[in-house]
């Protein structure tokens, strides 16, 4: 079935406004690395300020970029596989919340008004318009979900016992954790920043606000990977020319991270006073039973392209990795969750670390943390994103992409970029080079007193690597915009997704059901948080003034 | 129906690695004693001012304060072998406090005190490194601590208000003005700075830099209520005037 006509034009908006912002996000990253080696000793490079382009880096690459491209799978996804006419009414209002709010946010950061980055902690204060905007762009993101359930409800009622198809189950996934982990953040910023930005509160309690912030800030993080694990079982194993090894993996990996996705944010927040041991203990423990979906998921994708080279042809216990289309510009897709999964393995080790409770304070807010999510979210999910818009642009518009060839080769090079700039990344962070910080006027400053010869090579390792990942990024951009100018082919096909067969089809009955699954993770939420904002409440105080980023003054909010 | 063999025995090695990361951890926290920091004082005021305390031995106890865009003490020099309990305060916004090389790595959070407890076993420059995001400046806050076998005791640098402390000690006020609440001749000068005074004419003034300084040019006038007017008059120079007055505001506690 074909999508509507204007949910087409939706979905394309959805998709190609934030690659747009996006070349913006691509330049400043190539520009940091500048920064940081001290190739660029300034405080500012071609009238954008180094913590403005990384406000602007993160708010755009991390939130905007993900965000919108979830909702764009979301409905693509929906559509297709329920069969389904949806509510262009509730798409379009979507839409426009989600683009004022990025307007009204961009606009914010680019006239340098809001340099407090993408995790905006007080008392650095923004202006009102940039927590504005970010409510808007929530609350826009909200309203799909909650558009899709009764299309959803419908199309159990009239298919009984017949299984919910994976990517659907992936989607609702991804829109559970969203609203749960949202609920807690807009609290923030409605509550807190807002009115205190406005000068109707003279403070802010900021223990209460960093924790709400990772409340949301850690579930953020499956809910950029969720879209991508919807890509994996659902189309990676059919691009591979197999089947899905196991529908039950699937199944049960998009209940555990509804499960594990909240009540373990106070890993971010290890190093914070004011917060128990035992406390982040608890949260430690949850952080790392999310490996284990993650292992079974390794296993299973891993299992289904042993499968699919298997059916190839490929023999041996390792000679069938020969088989698998690496290199195939009529199949360019394949290697962009290929490449995907393999950077993943190092995110996820790298993870591991992060969450392994003591071992926190040797990287907590070092280089470290940027070289593992970049194996992460700038790994697996952006080349998720970038293989996944390109497929739905194109096929919406019924366009070629050209050339096939050249989009194959782009997650090979952003691959070898990620693991230079990693590598670099890593070795600093490990000794003690601190993260967001414009390295090159002081640290990679000769003339500093508080020069360190010792970050010379991982910074300018991890500038190596960066400039390869522009390079990819460039590439990439000229093929979209190749096939964008090139002319339709009204012959071709609806568009629809790829999706693939499962090999075991288990019917674990506990694995189909959503209610259980997200009641018991809002109750593991309560039990993780209660003690631990409880306290904050009562004993932290609420009177921290705002500070302007570039003022050790405090901002007199009360004329 | 029933899972695959396979996929089962990929299950029981995924939790078996948890057990084991967390057996693992669970070492390091308790048998090596290597635990994230944690202080709950919330509630209590933070502390203002910046100051190195010697206790027995190698053993010393640093109040940190953060400020954009310095720490204070900006240079502590212990000898090798020292064990410093570290705690740290921000006087704005949030910072971080990181010492490379060792497993100190603290948030610095507005109304909370942080702590951390480190061991110089090695002579050497530890940069100390603010490692989150504070404003246009954040590059240039660091400090460092010296650690060397050629010293026998601590020294420092960058200790605003440790001037003033030694000067009201020096011009003799501490003579009659108490730091610690003691009554004397005149007003303690614990909690004083900043707070209302009422004077003997009836006024009432809050103890600011500007009542300070009428108050060390002619201390004849404005005697605060209920104590004599027997202030001498101490030359002092503007510079030490706003030394006594960096102390003073630390005192608040």
């Amino acid at each position: 079935m074909e999508l509507q006509e204007n949910l087409k034009r939706i979905i394309l908006a959805e998709l190609l406004v934030p690659l747009a912002l996006f070349v913006f996000g691509a330049y400043h990253g190539v520009l940091q690395v500048m920064y940081l080696a001290g190739v660029i000793r300034a405080n500012s490079f071609a009238g954008i300020d180094y913590y403005q382009g990384l406000t602007a880096h993160g708010v755009i690459n991390a939130i905007v970029l993900t965000t919108f491209f979830a909702v764009a799978l979301g409905y693509t996804v929906i559509s297709q596989e329920l069969k389904a006419h949806v509510s262009i009414a509730g798409a379009a209002i979507s839409l426009a919340l989600m683009l004022a709010g990025t307007a009204m946010t961009a606009a914010m950061i680019f006239l340098g008004k809001a340099s407090v980055l993408y995790t905006f902690y007080p008392p650095l204060m923004a202006h009102p318009l940039f927590y504005v905007g970010l409510v808007l762009f929530i609350v826009g993101s909200w309203v799909p979900m909650w558009t899709w359930i009764p299309v959803y409800l419908r199309w159990r009622k009239e298919n009984k016992g017949q299984n919910t198809p994976m990517g659907v189950v992936g989607i609702l996934a991804t829109f559970i954790v969203w609203q749960m982990c949202t609920l807690p953040v807009a609290f923030e910023v409605l509550v807190q920043l807002l009115p205190w930005s406005m000068g109707w509160t003279s403070g802010v309690n900021v223990m209460l606000s960093r924790t709400l912030f990772w409340f949301f800030g850690h579930p953020l993080v499956y809910f950029w990977l969720l879209p991508t694990y919807v890509l994996y079982y659902t189309m990676l194993p059919r691009l591979a020319g197999g089947k899905l090894f196991s529908d039950f993996a699937g199944r049960f990996t998009f209940m555990a991270l509804i499960l594990l996705s909240c009540p373990l944010g106070l890993h971010h927040q290890f190093a914070d006073p004011g917060i128990s041991t035992t406390s982040k203990g608890i949260q430690g423990i949850l952080t790392l039973l999310v490996a284990v979906p993650s292992l079974l998921t390794a296993f299973t994708l891993a299992a289904s392209l042993e499968f699919a080279a298997r059916r190839r042809g490929g023999k041996g216990l390792f000679g069938w990795w020969n088989k698998l289309p690496y290199f195939d510009p009529e199949n360019w897709l394949f290697p962009y969750l290929f490449c995907g999964l393999v950077i993943f393995l190092f995110g996820g080790i790298t993870g591991i670390v992060n969450a392994s409770y003591s071992m926190n304070n040797v990287v907590h807010n070092t280089a470290w943390i940027p070289a593992h999510f970049h194996l992460t979210v700038a790994g697996p999910i952006f080349l998720g994103i970038l293989g996944g818009s390109l497929l739905i642009v194109t096929g919406l518009l019924k366009k070629p992409v050209v050339s096939g060839a050249m989009a194959m080769i782009v997650p090979y090079v952003w691959m070898a970029g990620t693991f230079v700039f990693s590598a670099g990344f890593f070795i600093g962070g490990l000794r003690g080079e601190p993260r967001r910080t414009n390295l090159g006027l002081t640290y990679m400053n000769p003339a500093s007193p508080s020069y360190r010869p010792d970050w010379y090579v991982p910074a300018h390792l991890g500038m190596v690597g960066g400039c390869i990942m522009g390079l990819a990024v460039l590439l990439y951009f000229i093929v979209l915009i190749r096939s964008l100018v090139a002319a339709p082919n009204a012959a071709q096909a609806p568009f629809a997704l790829p999706t693939s067969e499962p090999y075991h089809n288990e019917n674990v009955a506990a694995v189909h059901n959503f209610a259980p699954w997200v009641a018991v993770a809002v109750l593991l939420c309560i039990a993780a948080y209660w003690v631990p904002i409880s306290n904050i409440v009562k004993y932290g105080s609420s009177n921290a003034p705002g500070f302007r980023p570039d003022s050790p003054a405090a901002v007199d909010t009360t004329h | 129906m029933s899972i695959n063999v396979f996929e089962k025995r990929a299950l029981l090695m995924a939790v078996a690695s948890v057990g084991v990361s967390l057996t693992l951890i669970g070492y390091a926290t308790w048998g090596m004693g290597i635990n994230v920091p944690t202080c709950i004082t919330l509630g209590a005021k933070p502390f203002q001012q910046a100051s190195v305390t010697k206790h027995d031995g190698k053993n010393y106890e640093v109040h940190y304060v953060a400020r954009m865009w310095a720490f204070e003490p900006s240079v502590l020099r212990v000898p090798t072998g020292s064990t410093l309990d570290i705690y740290a305060v921000t006087k704005d916004v949030t910072h971080g406090l990181l010492i490379a090389g060792t497993n100190v790595n603290l948030m610095l959070v507005p109304g909370a005190i942080a702590n951390s407890r480190v061991h110089f076993s090695k002579p050497g420059i530890y940069s100390i490194v603010c490692h989150e995001f504070c404003g246009i400046n954040h590059q240039n806050m660091f400090a460092r601590i010296e650690v060397s076998d050629q010293i026998a005791d601590y020294s420092v640098e960058g200790l605003p208000g440790s001037e003033g402390a030694k000067l009201l000690d020096a011009k003799g006020c501490l003579a009659c003005h108490s730091i610690d609440g003691t009554a004397s001749v005149g007003p303690t000068f614990k909690g004083a700075w900043g707070a209302q005074v009422k004077l003997s004419d009836g006024s009432t003034r809050t103890l600011d830099a500007a009542y300070f300084l009428e108050k060390v040019r002619n201390p004849s006038a404005n005697t605060v209520s209920g104590y004599p007017a027997v202030m001498p008059e101490v030359p002092l120079t503007d510079d030490e005037i706003n030394e006594m007055e960096a102390y003073l505001e630390g005192l608040e506690n």
